[in-house]
């Protein structure tokens, strides 16, 4: 990481400009990733990332600039290309660091990096032999993704802050055959912990969850086409909220005025069954921080309170476009990408609703178990995700087992059709791409129930 | 980085084969939002990467900071994770071997970025006046990439390679009442001063209009013509299945499919990373492989899958010239792959399915496609045809179906392939059904 008197230089040299703001952020990054295929170790690979972005704005506008060629000299041409973009002007501005020591709220038991490769593949192997738990099991294929990133922001308001993020997760794909009938399960814990997270417990529930999943969809039958009632049960299932609403809620599209929910601020936008939250501060939540990408503190934001929205997740950017302060919300995947508003750990807090209730008068409907990714178009609100387990509901009753369906439709329309939501809250982990890159988010949320969406499958009656 | 120096420090450790390849890249994005410059951001980045063999098992590196001081660490670390796989096929890395060069002729000119300015300022004023219905430029940039590659090997490859690339992106949104649409353009400038506004700005804002007054569809199977667009999309998704590494792996259905009838007679499929008609052509593959033209599939026979060194070693083949990096690792990948075209005309092929839905765009791939099953269920939008005519635009549908059975059930393939910037593409084609869901 750079010294206090070469980051004074680079970041007084960034305002010899009509620049009013300058930030520098430091990365230096581990990852590991150990492949194993049946058993058997295929690949192990390790990625050292280390660079440096900065960033320089003239109110709401922003000039960036990513390097790893981290030779001051280089550094302080390289900052003057950049600040060239808003025109030269002498200010000789003096910075005063007021160095802040952050409380790790993500601590780890076990560095994934201080333990041998030999003992991490053991883990592998221990999720590989519970997943073959069936003799149509024909594949299964386990990583053990291990991160470690070490950033420090800085910027010329004086802010100096360090942090360390390490992460694992356990992705485990489990491929199932039968005649010539092809299906896969996927499970992918993750955290912001060491490998104490990965009990032998863990690891065989997760193995088993997603060898369950794979022999389902073997059964599985054609999925109905339609507008019908669906439950969507806890856990990813939040990805619901995530792509219906939760990238429309984010300052890069409202600051723009690109999202469906701007200018929306205290309406009513979801049922008044929906509390929403994005919490970026849970004890070693996957995308937890202890401070977001600008160096501020993660924050729990509460975004719709009982259907009205109150709060949107807001970077330091956009929040000068909107007139807002900064909610703790900037994440990008490296010093490779501009940050801006990210979701977290974004659900939908548990409502009040009973589980077996949500099925009572559905005459015909899709109770969703598992779902899929999806995606979302900010500036129209239409959204798609993918249902990797679902089943038909026909008279109030689990009639069978369906493959191949998704889920689309209008964000401002789906959160008003929610209309029962259980008690059952858990999350889920995945990976969210936007134009800051890949970060880690959790979704999740209670079963809940739309009273109409379109299911988009292949039989039609 | 002293290369030679750390292929001799990998040999003398021990380390039998031993790989260099270094990627440098330089980027420049300027944006432009409501009359002002938004954003500019500028790159540099240099990405080493390197693989080393012992008793035929390979493990991968990436670092970003080289120090030739700290080689005997680094390789040491790169043993420790050799020493871990215990794969029983073996890997090997590629001899020198004759590549032929391909002569790549277009002359990139590098704007001013006072040009540059003044072109993305009256690129927004006259979309915005176009037509009353644009409410918001809301995406427009200019991009400069470019890349040189190098490999450096234990057993004598040192090759390099650049590339370059210039373009001009614009996302247009159009409003009528409570709805509205968006249409994203991208075009390639070698030469900005040749761009030909008028023109780019009556394609997108077109298209996005286009796209007003938009229904839903009856939930039913019917006949449609995904456009090359979309059908690119679709066979993109699942270009995987050609793949060496996932047929050895027994997760493509094409396996042990070779010189089988497993599309329509009408499709037939070529990846050729040296056709100069595609923007990215390549005269050797990140591995080091010379390229070449071949046939997949022709007239509906699987004759041939994609492969990496690695791959074909598994299999008992020779690489095909796919290897490309993805992450530390490489990966088997096409290059310049297609569908290729027939004759007839896109209104030819509405006007013989008469009544059925066009299909103009496809969105949740990465979602919507379970590689496994070969099942697809994805968000969809286009136009209704009837008489042979576009009726009616359609939007929150889906497309569901097989790709299989779809690519058995066409019925014809149009004369519209068009490359533009990918590296993957197909003409239009009209299939005899496939499952809507809507209203």
């Amino acid at each position: 990481m750079l010294e206090k008197n070469q980051l004074e230089t680079l970041l007084s040299l960034c305002l010899d400009s009509k620049a009013d703001f300058a930030e520098i952020f430091e990365e230096e990054t581990t990852s590991e990733s150990i492949n194993l295929l049946n058993g058997i170790v295929e690949d192990v690979d390790l990625t050292n990332r280390k660079g440096i972005g900065i960033r320089i704005y003239c109110g709401c506008q922003s000039v960036y600039g990513y390097t790893n060629d981290l030779e001051m000299e280089s550094l302080i041409e390289f900052t003057k290309s950049l600040k060239e973009a808003f025109g030269n002007e002498q200010k000789n501005c003096q910075i005063t660091f007021k160095e802040e020591t952050i409380e790790n709220k993500h601590k780890i038991e076990i560095n994934p990096f201080d333990v041998e490769l030999k003992d991490k593949v053991k883990l592998l192997k221990k999720a590989n032999r519970y997943a073959h738990c069936d003799a149509r099991i024909f594949k299964v294929q386990c990583n053990l993704l291990s991160v470690c990133q070490h950033v420090q922001i800085s910027n010329t308001k004086g802010k100096l802050v360090q942090d360390t993020r390490i992460r694992t997760r356990l992705p485990i794909s489990v491929y199932a055959k039968e005649n010539d009938k092809m299906q896969s399960g996927f499970e992918g814990p993750g955290a912001s912990s060491g490998l104490e997270y990965f009990s032998d417990e863990f690891i065989k529930e997760k193995a088993r969850e997603a060898s369950r999943v794979a022999l389902v969809n073997l059964e599985a039958k054609d999925c109905p086409s339609g507008k019908m009632p669906v439950i969507i049960d806890n856990g990813f299932g939040g990805v619901i909220f995530h792509e219906a609403c939760g990238h429309a809620l984010e300052a890069s599209a409202v600051s723009k005025n690109q999202s469906v929910f701007a200018n929306k601020l205290n309406t009513q936008i979801a049922s008044s069954k929906v509390t929403a939250i994005d919490d970026g501060t849970i004890p070693n939540g996957w995308g937890s921080q202890n401070v977001d990408d600008e160096g501020n503190p993660q924050q729990k934001r509460v975004l719709i309170k009982d259907g009205i929205l109150v709060s949107y997740m807001v970077d330091q950017l956009n929040g000068r476009r909107m007139n807002m302060e900064s909610t703790g919300s900037s994440r990008r995947q490296s010093y490779k990408y501009e940050p801006t508003s990210r979701m977290s750990n974004t659900y939908i807090a548990a409502g009040d609703d009973d589980f077996e209730e949500m099925f009572e008068g559905i005459e015909k409907g899709l109770y969703a178990k598992k779902m899929g990714g999806g995606s979302v178009n900010p500036q129209t609100g239409e959204f798609n995700f993918a249902v990797n387990e679902g089943y038909l509901i026909e008279n109030g009753k689990i009639t069978y087992p369906v493959k191949g369906a998704t889920l689309i439709g209008s964000g401002a329309e789906i959160l008003m059709n929610i209309d029962r939501v259980g008690k059952n809250l858990a999350r889920a982990q995945g990976m969210c791409g936007a134009s800051s890159g890949n970060v880690p988010t959790d979704v999740g949320q209670p079963a809940i129930r739309v009273s109409s969406i379109t299911v988009g499958g292949t039989c039609n009656e | 980085m002293n290369k030679q120096k750390w292929i001799l420090k990998a040999q003398e450790l021990g380390i039998q084969e031993f790989e260099i390849y270094q990627n440098l890249s330089y980027e420049k994005e300027v944006t432009w939002f409501n009359g002002t410059m938004d954003k500019f951001e500028t790159s540099k980045v240099l990405g080493t990467y390197i693989r080393g063999i012992i008793d035929g098992n390979m493990s991968n590196m990436y670092l970003e900071q080289v120090d030739d001081d700290n080689c005997d660490y680094i390789l040491h670390q790169l043993i420790n994770q050799i020493s871990i796989i215990n794969s029983k096929e073996k890997d090997t890395i590629r001899q020198a071997e004759n590549i032929e060069p391909i002569k790549k002729d277009t002359q990139w000119l590098t704007p001013s970025m006072d040009d540059v300015y003044k072109i993305m300022e009256q690129l927004e004023k006259k979309t915005l006046e176009y037509d009353e219905r644009v409410i918001q430029v809301a995406h427009e940039s200019w991009n400069e990439a470019k890349e040189t590659i190098s490999i450096t090997n234990s057993k004598g490859i040192d090759l390099v390679d650049e590339d370059q690339l210039q373009y001009l992106a614009m996302s247009v949104v159009v409003q009528q009442g409570q709805e509205i649409k968006d249409y994203t353009e991208i075009e390639i400038l070698p030469d900005l001063s040749q761009f030909k506004m008028d023109e780019f700005i009556s394609r997108t804002v077109d298209k996005a209009l286009l796209k007003l007054n938009s229904k839903s569809y009856p939930s039913m199977t019917s006949p449609v013509i995904f456009t090359s667009d979309a059908m690119r999309s679709l066979f993109s998704s699942f270009m995987g299945l050609f793949s060496g590494d996932l047929i050895h792996k027994g997760l493509s259905c094409l396996k042990g499919k070779e010189n089988t009838q497993i599309f329509s007679k009408d499709i037939t499929i070529i990846d050729n990373p040296r056709n100069l008609d595609a923007l990215c052509v390549r005269s050797f593959d990140d591995e080091g492989c010379p390229t070449s033209k071949k046939t997949l599939v022709d007239q509906g026979v699987f004759k041939l899958a994609l492969q990496s060194t690695k791959s074909a070693n598994r299999l008992g083949l020779e690489s095909t010239g796919n290897g490309f990096r993805s992450g530390s690792d490489i990966a088997v990948q096409p290059l310049n792959c297609c569908i290729m075209p027939q004759d007839h005309s896109f209104e030819q092929m509405c006007e013989q399915m008469n009544e059925g839905l066009v299909i103009e765009s496809v969105t949740g791939l990465h979602a919507g496609i379970d590689f496994v099953s070969t099942n697809f269920s994805l968000q969809a939008s286009g136009y209704s045809i009837k008489n042979g005519k576009r009726n009616q635009s359609i939007s929150l549908i889906t497309v569901a179906g097989n790709f299989m059975e779809l690519m058995n059930d066409v019925e014809m393939i149009g004369n519209d392939l068009d490359w533009k910037y990918h590296t993957i593409a197909c003409p239009s084609i009209y299939f005899k059904k496939c499952a809507i869901s809507g209203e």
